[in-house]
């Protein structure tokens, strides 16, 4: 199934292709994400100037909610039929592997919530400015997300209820994602250089590519021996 | 170095900031005094467990247990 | 011949019965160290020391509140160094000491919350600012739970304890940018009416308790971690005969008749 070449294409490969075949529960962070901002009118304000206060933020506190509701799953199937044992026993670095893993789960969840986010920024009225900022922090920081949220998921991938586990392991390390994500979309939006932000989440986004996949690779190998 | 109050009375009341202060300290001293309880407890519990599970098992020292209770558990649960 | 030393020096270090032993031998002096330090720092802090111009009597907090903060933050390093040292070396010690910084270091940070929250509401009038000090703190006391949680999540000992060791690692690395962060985000938000004290220059009337408070939570620590560390050796080693040993003589009538 996998070429010797490198596990991490064959990965993202082979993780695409069971979420095609899958496509409902690929899409429901996404439809998550459209729901949930038909709440925030409705519990907030129709009041479209207090809504384009709130937008940024609540853009991105549901795209870090939708990110974490997903990364339950990703090594939780792998772990149930044993291909995540045949994973950690191939002689291949277990580093490319786990980063293809969490490539397919970037152009799965956070990918496509970055496509859809100016839909919610029109519907938040989220001011003009902000579209491309927010588009563009969205796609670094899912990116952030799914690394460290994936870390998370190998510590509990052998509890048979991690769900609510892992939400309390792993928000405490997104704070930093969402202070800049933010922040870059609403320092466009105050005419501000959006750029600072962003450029630190592109560094975050580098360190967390070297150290989340050992971290992973860690925690699979440890975890599931047990 | 000299006392600040000029009674007890006084100190307790810390010109109007005496609930604050004391409020602190207590649940300081309280949490504190927590932390070095519950090791000490855990310790006797734990001490007193395994005395039992000697006397019961009839002295076969070197013989392993049967490991249907876990240690640890039930000295944990004690504690709460 | 020297390294050869060392490393003897280390693998015996990695045995609970000579950590329970020695530490049983330090006991006693670390107690009296403690509640010397902890009752000297108390009263001198809160009756002897002069009041702060600005802030009166409520500022005899910080010495709570500061030496609590400082151990919150270092066990957290301690505990992640501790559970580093396991799954390098595969000690099983060390992750006893990790497992036992975790409640102990939760405990602390939920204090330095808890006396900067109300040494806030006389000073700031409000019990909770979004300061950045404030929020790294509450980050820091989520990733002790966090820690804290997954011990206890697994049936195993070993996966717990490595899980959390891991999660305590990734958490060390984590620290200093979530720290920044705050930091950075707070200059953004930070609202012009509140301004927290920086204490740039502490009378040394003032400071002086501070050292000793400090230095008493510091000797506290210790003590605390040793205490938990002991404990918890007792109920993973009580198979093993120095614990039943130990068990038999510190209850001879319950376990008469067992040596004959």
């Amino acid at each position: 199934m996998m070429g010797a070449s490198g596990g991490f294409s064959a990965y993202v490969r082979r993780d695409l292709l069971l979420a095609y075949r899958r496509r409902g529960e690929a899409a429901s962070p996404i439809i998550f994400f459209l729901l949930v901002s038909t709440l925030i009118p409705l519990g907030v304000s129709p009041d479209s100037a207090r809504l384009a206060e709130l937008a940024p933020g609540i853009i991105w506190v549901m795209a870090l909610l939708a990110t974490l509701l997903s990364t339950e799953s990703l090594f939780a199937s792998d772990y149930q039929d044993g291909s995540l044992e045949q994973m950690l026993i191939t002689p291949q670095l277990l580093v490319l592997p786990v980063l293809g893993k969490v490539t397919a789960h970037w152009l799965v969840t956070g990918l496509p919530l970055t496509l859809v986010s100016p839909v919610i920024g029109v519907m938040l009225s989220l001011p003009t400015a902000g579209t491309v900022p927010m588009m563009a922090s969205l796609a670094l920081g899912t990116a952030c997300l799914s690394l460290i949220g994936a870390v998370g998921a190998a510590l509990t991938v052998s509890l048979r209820k991690g769900g609510l586990l892992l939400s309390v392991l792993v928000i405490p390390l997104y704070m930093p994602v969402i202070i800049f994500g933010s922040a870059s979309v609403q320092s466009a939006i105050d005419g501000l250089n959006w750029f600072g932000p962003l450029a630190v989440l592109g560094a975050m986004l580098s360190a967390a590519i070297v150290l989340c996949p050992l971290a992973i690779a860690g925690a699979l190998r440890l975890v599931s021996n047990n | 170095m000299t006392f600040q109050f000029n009674s007890l009375q006084e100190m307790w009341a810390m010109a109007g900031h005496g609930p604050y202060v004391w409020t602190a300290v207590l649940v300081s001293v309280a949490v504190l005094c927590w932390l070095l309880a519950k090791p000490i407890m855990q310790h006797r519990q734990a001490l007193k467990s395994i005395a039992r599970n000697l006397q019961r098992d009839g002295g076969q020292l070197d013989k392993e247990q049967p490991k249907k209770k876990n240690q640890s558990t039930p000295v944990s649960e004690d504690n709460k | 011949m020297a390294s050869g030393r060392s490393w003897n020096w280390f693998h015996r270090m990695g045995s609970p019965r000579w950590f329970y032993e020695t530490t049983g031998r330090w006991l006693p002096w670390l107690w009296v160290l403690t509640l010397a330090l902890m009752i000297t720092g108390l009263v001198w802090g809160l009756a002897f020391a002069p009041q702060d111009a600005k802030q009166g009597n409520s500022f005899r907090i910080i010495y709570l509140h500061v030496p609590a903060s400082f151990l919150a933050l270092a066990g957290y390093y301690i505990m992640a160094i501790a559970g580093a040292v396991g799954l390098i070396w595969k000690m099983k010690l060390s992750y006893m000491v990790m497992k036992s910084a975790a409640p102990i270091g939760a405990a602390l940070t939920f204090l330095a919350l808890f006396t900067g929250a109300v040494w806030g509401k006389p000073t700031w009038g409000t019990y909770w600012v979004w300061d950045a000090r404030i929020t790294s703190m509450l980050i820091l006391l989520f990733l002790y739970l966090g820690v804290l949680a997954l011990q206890y999540a697994f049936h195993s000992r070993e996966a717990g304890n490595k899980a959390s060791a891991i999660l305590a690692l990734v958490g060390t690395v984590n620290i200093p940018i979530i720290y920044k962060s705050v930091d950075w985000w707070y200059t953004l938000h930070q609202p012009a009416t509140i301004k927290l004290t920086s204490a740039p220059s502490m009378h040394p009337d003032m400071f002086q308790p501070l050292l000793v408070m400090i230095l008493a939570l510091y000797s506290f620590y210790a003590l605390a971690l040793i205490l938990f560390t002991r404990a918890e050796i007792l109920q993973r080693e009580s198979k093993t005969g120095w614990v039943r040993e130990l068990a038999q003589q510190a209850h001879p009538a319950q376990s008469a008749g067992v040596t004959k």
